[in-house]
């Protein structure tokens, strides 16, 4: 064969494998990716006793600095994320080192004590989930950014060998086989959406980038890596404490001058070596509007409130890089556009959900012959993961709304939930047979989130929260026609479908 | 539908089934394993080089250099998959990871200390 | 950024994909029955490009260079997603779908504007 002949086949090839080995683990990653668009309102309907409240935001400074004074009196650093009238709770972390480990504590934005709130790990459980798979950090996010190469190779590899990309845009053909039809299907998804798909990879890989390449940091900067974020205008210049113990100003009075240096108040307040006589208080404050995700940040002496520093303005490959950031969070995106990157990303899940499942059927054997090892396994793997996630989410919302409120780990509860019910419904999926496994495992993910509804009406039962129950019908409703479809048989499907297309 | 042999190493003709299954195998393990690891670290390379070479501030240079590394690294991985044969994958990516490397070692990317 | 405009973008995009898609027999075939007549292949693929880089043009005018690309980006890949649904299922509707999307782009403009 020659050179460009060959090529393409060993794309197709490609695609195949690299698309099997890691689409598992990227279902679960778009999956979550998806969820976490709208992570604050999760997080408001699993936190209900928190209601919209006026905070005064350098009262919450001043109560949280209480706290961590008394709770961590010896930190390298704090991080006050002030509260919102949205959001009413001080987030708080604190460390020894930058090396960690990070402590964290959700404080009531008054008292500075501890959230009166449910003990729960709301919409960051699914935020962190996305990019570490609820492992230690360093291993989960290697795994995530890794996948993430391998479907950047993936999109590249499909695009070549998808022969006519734009012949076959809109074809979607359910009254042929079964691969023509998930061919169809996996071809429509990934197409369609095809620039969502490459942005969101690249983006994500370039957010995790610092991590998976820091080599030109490296080589660039040798031991004094700090300077880095401070020439490329991501930080303001710090300093190194003094030793020698004096008390700072009250937070909030920090906050109160940051708001008239900067225009606003700021959304955080970043301590370096609390009680020392050089410790300094940077005020972080909003990004500004656009895509680029760049905090304008201010230093202050944390003893005299004098200004040190701020940061310098960023460069052009600085600012692509924290538009990339942008792009990926899209935390500038209103209400319809929120909704269409949602939408996007499902596209995105379902594209490798249709790929998995095209696998088994590419590769179905004929008539009575028994399935090999391999395929079985997949197939169970396929079956565990793309009805197992879902029902996994499901129970952790149900969970929410069900365990008692004094529950000791209760938020570890929830975690755990999550994990039984997706391990669960994957072994019902795995035991059951074969042509039950896709509508027993779907219709219990239908039933886990359709029960979220009564849950949080009886428990609950506030006006504000029936959006989000509404959203949780529709998926319900989404999750009952996709078992239907799956349980019924193949040749009463094709026909239906020509016939309506005869019909047409 | 792709098949589930790759077309890769058509070329050879092996004396026995087994041992084509086998060789078949290895080869494709050996392309995995230096896309993987071979395209990381020409794109690890490629990136130090940048950071260090490029004509703009340190900073910028470090940034511009990361946002262009994983583009690298994915058409290392075409290339590895895309070759006649593996001996020709592996040329290509050791020989121009050698070449990098030198570069960079002449740039000064490797020595300890801030660089002038 | 409001919804006024994504749905003026979407609408666009949507005429102009149901073009594109009615510029090849397949498709043709399915929802007006017949292929597609000789001198209306390219028609059809001018008025379909148009409409998409109308719907472009719109973002960027309406919202500028940043967020513009981006909404027209996600505008377009709705739209597509909807012809393509509509060819699948429900063919026969696809021709007065896209022309009912022209007065419907109209009708957001004034809302469009005002945001």
């Amino acid at each position: 064969m020659s050179e460009a002949k060959r090529f393409r086949p060993a794309m197709a090839w490609l695609h195949t494998w690299a698309g099997l080995v890691v689409g598992w683990v990227l279902f679960a990653v778009f999956v979550t990716g998806t969820a976490s668009y709208y992570k604050d309102d999760i997080s408001r309907w699993m936190r209900p006793e928190l209601r919209e409240t006026v905070i005064d935001p350098a009262q919450s400074a001043t109560a949280a600095a209480g706290f961590l004074a008394k709770q961590a009196p010896d930190s390298g650093g704090w991080l006050v994320m002030l509260p919102k009238p949205d959001q009413p709770l001080t987030e708080v972390y604190w460390w020894k080192s930058f090396a960690g480990p990070f402590h964290h504590a959700l404080l009531d934005p008054v008292t500075g004590t501890p959230t009166g709130a449910r003990d729960t790990q709301a919409g960051e459980f699914l935020y962190r989930f996305h990019f570490e798979l609820a492992l230690p950090p360093l291993v989960g996010r290697w795994i995530v950014g890794a996948c993430a190469m391998v479907l950047l190779i993936a999109l590249i590899s499909g695009i070549v060998t998808h022969r006519r990309i734009f012949a076959d845009f809109f074809t979607f053909r359910p009254d042929r086989s079964r691969q023509r039809a998930w061919l169809d299907a996996h071809n429509l998804f990934g197409v369609l959406a095809l620039p969502f798909h490459l942005m969101i990879t690249y983006t994500g890989l370039m957010t995790l980038g610092p991590m998976l390449m820091p080599w030109g940091l490296q080589a660039a900067y040798k031991d004094e890596a700090p300077h880095f974020y401070v020439e490329a205008g991501l930080m303001p210049k710090g300093r190194m404490p003094a030793g020698t113990a004096a008390e700072g100003l009250p937070l909030g009075e920090i906050v109160r001058i940051a708001g008239k240096d900067g225009g606003e108040l700021p959304e955080a307040l970043m301590v370096s070596s609390p009680g020392d006589a050089a410790a300094t208080v940077s005020a972080v404050f909003e990004e500004p509007h656009g895509l680029a995700h760049l905090h304008p940040q201010i230093a202050y002496d944390a003893v005299t409130g004098a200004e040190l520093a701020r940061n310098l303005p960023a460069g052009p490959a600085t600012r692509t890089a924290t538009v990339m950031y942008g792009l990926h969070e899209a935390h500038f995106a209103p209400h319809a556009l929120r909704v269409l990157f949602f939408l996007c990303g499902l596209l995105g899940a379902a594209t490798v959900a249709s790929g998995l499942v095209l696998w088994t059927v590419a590769r179905a054997p004929k008539g009575a012959a028994p399935e090999g090892f391999g395929l079985r396994l997949v197939r169970i793997l396929n079956v565990g993961t793309i009805a197992g996630l879902p029902a996994g989410i499901a129970a952790f919302f149900l969970a929410n709304r069900l365990l008692p409120l004094d529950l000791a780990g209760r938020a570890s509860w929830e975690v755990g939930l999550f994990f039984g019910a997706w391990v669960g419904v994957a072994l019902a999926g795995a035991l059951a047979p074969r042509r039950l496994a896709w509508p027993l495992t779907l219709g219990l993910a239908a039933a886990t989130f359709v029960a979220i509804v009564p849950a949080d009406l009886a428990l609950i039962g506030e006006p504000r929260f029936v959006p989000f129950d509404i959203a949780m019908l529709l998926v319900g409703a989404l999750l009952i026609v996709a078992a239907r479809t799956a349980a019924r048989p193949p040749s009463a499907l094709a026909r239906r479908a020509a016939t309506r297309v005869a019909e047409a | 539908m792709a098949s589930d042999s790759p077309p890769l190493d058509a070329s050879r003709d092996p004396p026995t089934r087994s041992g084509s299954e086998w060789r078949g195998r290895l080869a494709v393990a050996g392309r995995v394993a230096l896309a993987a690891f071979g395209g990381y670290t020409v794109a690890a390379l490629v990136t130090a080089l940048g950071a260090v070479t490029l004509p703009l501030s340190r900073a910028e240079a470090v940034s511009t250099a990361m946002l262009a590394s994983f583009a690298v690294m994915a058409g290392a991985v075409v290339f590895v998959f895309a070759a006649a044969t593996l001996r020709r994958a592996a040329f290509g990516i050791l020989g121009t990871a050698a070449i990098l490397a030198a570069c960079l070692w002449l740039a000064g990317g490797f020595s300890a200390g801030v660089p002038a | 950024m409001s919804a006024a405009t994504l749905l003026l973008c979407a609408a666009l995009a949507f005429a102009g994909m149901a073009a594109l898609a009615l510029s090849l027999d397949r498709h043709h075939r399915v929802a007006l029955r017949g292929p597609v007549p000789r001198g209306r292949v390219r028609p059809l693929r001018a008025v379909g490009w148009a409409g998409i880089v109308l719907s472009f043009a719109a973002a960027i005018a309406l919202d500028g260079w940043n967020f513009g690309p981006v909404q027209a980006t996600g505008a377009i890949t709705a739209a597509a997603l909807g012809v393509a649904l509509c060819l699948t299922f429900r063919p026969g509707w696809l021709r007065p779908a896209a022309l009912a999307a022209l007065p419907l782009a109209a009708a957001c403009l004034p809302f469009a504007l005002a945001a």
